[in-house]
């Protein structure tokens, strides 16, 4: 009975996202607004409607709520001078009917991402923007999923749809050479949404699998459409489901961030794993290989090893050189120095930690320090561990991850070599 | 068993500026209320209203479209419930999912008139 009357999980979210994107194809970008709010109208008619319980097909029935709201809109429109402009778009009631066909709707959200990722819109205003219009998120939602004022994201939206309609950007996906870059940046954007969920301390669980699953969906998305199809999101994606399998195990009760190392590794979700191998088979057919691909080879590596002992380290640092040439990083050379701790390489490991410029690791400087100080710990340099461990534990900001380091700091002082 | 009417007034969707998701969170709860209504074997029937109001008063019958009125005296819909007397009807309407947007519920008993 109970099962009956329940909808699917976030129907609305991703029906919201799927009606703005049809509603700004047909009525064009410069409507945003009105559109939003009319896709919200549909939902608040949906509340009142379905109060003894949902109907046979919901989502269904609120396609047909939002097209019939179009319909409405564009009478409304009718008497102003934008009735000109519809009409020249040839806005039959046919060509109506075809835009919420499902690969019409597909469609349409891609054009909304790649609009989103417009290189014309601010960086930092592209991510709200896109889940806002793309993901259905309100404003108070996308400030405590980015952590951000709501003031804040407002100014972003509304600079993003100021943009959008000063500088005239078109709803469409782009051809040629500019597809590829833009695909990169769409990419880029999802991969931020993601590490946002995955890696960002501070979330409650229920927000970190809403924008792990939100990047997720976007990519598949891409990947179901023969035009924004490629090597680099199939690697994409099968690298979030990698790192989505162990979402269960790398956070505690507590909300805390679980080391590698004691992570219980029967958590790991086994379908996401087979779900990122299959579409991993289809990203190596490519001839050229991206970050992601050996993003995604390192995770599933470390996925292998049944036990952290029986992690496979030095096929993890090979990877590492790989995406070092293609995509350097200080973090790179750090990861590195860490899995040369574990290889026991700890001179290899000190000589990669010095070519290090840790200005340019930010906020994140305190894993280096954390890194230095496990190396002077196994070497058996104790003081000089403990020094480190205190300057790690003096800049990090994320308070799980500071208990993660007061633990080392006092194993290292308990004893002189953990190993 | 009497029978009684909840009133909704008010409630404000527009704008408490909800999200999607959290729309669909309160669906849910309207679901749980009714469902409960109904295993109870008390839901006698209601109905949701649109928004649009046009009153019509006074011997000219004056027409007055109330598309702007206040929204907390609006009548967004109502159900019929069965109760024992109106303490009854009362802890059924604590149930009601919109208090916290603003909204009311006014309890009214249905007058049965001896035939």
């Amino acid at each position: 009975m109970a099962d009956e009357q329940k909808l699917i999980d976030h129907l609305f979210r991703h029906q919201h996202g799927r009606m703005v994107s049809i509603l700004t194809r047909i009525f064009g970008l410069q409507h945003l607004e009105i559109i939003e709010d009319a896709v919200q109208d549909t939902f608040i008619k949906a509340i009142a409607a379905w109060r003894s319980g949902p109907p046979e097909n919901p989502e269904a029935w609120l396609t047909l709520a939002a097209k019939n709201r179009t319909i409405d809109l564009f009478r409304k429109l009718k008497s102003d001078k934008e009735r000109n402009e519809l009409f020249e778009r040839g806005t039959t009631s046919l060509a109506l009917n075809e835009m919420f066909l499902d690969h019409e709707i597909a469609d349409s959200q891609l054009r909304m991402i790649y609009t989103a990722c417009h290189p014309l819109l601010d960086p930092r205003d592209q991510i709200a923007f896109a889940l806002k219009t793309v993901a259905g998120f309100s404003q108070k939602e996308i400030a405590s999923a980015l952590l951000l004022k709501d003031e804040t994201i407002k100014k972003r939206l509304t600079r993003a749809r100021l943009a959008i309609k000063e500088k005239s950007i078109s709803f469409e996906i782009p051809l040629g050479d500019q597809l590829k870059e833009r695909t990169n940046r769409v990419l880029e954007v999802i991969y931020l949404l993601f590490n946002e969920g995955f890696h960002s301390a501070k979330k409650d669980m229920i927000v970190r699998k809403e924008l792990c699953g939100e990047a997720m969906r976007l990519s598949k998305m891409m990947i179901d459409n023969p035009i924004t199809c490629n090597p680099d999101v199939q690697a994409l994606f099968a690298l979030m489901c990698f790192h989505s399998a162990r979402l269960d195990s790398k956070i505690n009760d507590a909300n805390e961030i679980i080391d590698l190392r004691l992570q219980d590794r029967s958590l790991w979700y086994f379908p996401l794993i087979v779900m990122g191998n299959d579409m991993m088979y289809k990203a190596v057919e490519s001839e050229q290989f991206s970050a992601y691909h050996y993003e995604a080879a390192i995770a599933c590596e470390h996925l292998k090893a049944r036990t952290f002992d029986q992690t496979d380290w030095g096929s993890i640092l090979a990877w590492y050189e790989q995406l070092q040439i293609i995509a350097p990083s200080p973090f790179n050379l750090l990861n590195m120095a860490v899995v040369e701790l574990q290889l026991g390489e700890y001179e290899a490991a000190k000589r990669r930690l010095d070519t290090i410029d840790i200005e340019s690791l930010g906020q994140r400087v305190y894993l280096y320090h954390g890194c230095v100080a496990q190396y002077h710990h196994k070497t058996g340099a104790r003081e000089a561990a403990i020094r480190e461990y205190d300057q790690a534990i003096k800049l990090v900001v994320n308070e799980s991850e500071e208990q993660y380091l007061i633990k080392k700091r006092s194993q290292a002082m308990e004893s002189p070599n953990m190993n | 068993m009497k029978e009684y009417m909840l009133i909704f007034l008010g409630a404000d969707y527009i704008t408490k500026g909800l999200s999607p998701e959290e729309m669909q969170g309160r669906m849910g709860k309207w679901f749980a209320w009714n469902q409960k209504m109904t295993e109870a074997g008390i839901h006698r029937g209601g109905h949701a209203l649109q928004s649009e109001v046009r009153h019509v008063s006074g011997p000219d019958r004056t027409v007055t479209d109330r598309a702007g009125s206040e929204i907390k005296e609006l009548v967004g819909g109502y159900y019929v419930i069965a109760a024992e007397n109106m303490d009854a009807a009362m802890k059924v309407a604590e149930d009601y999912p919109d208090y916290d947007l603003g909204g009311t519920v006014e309890i009214r008993e249905i007058m049965v008139f001896e035939q």
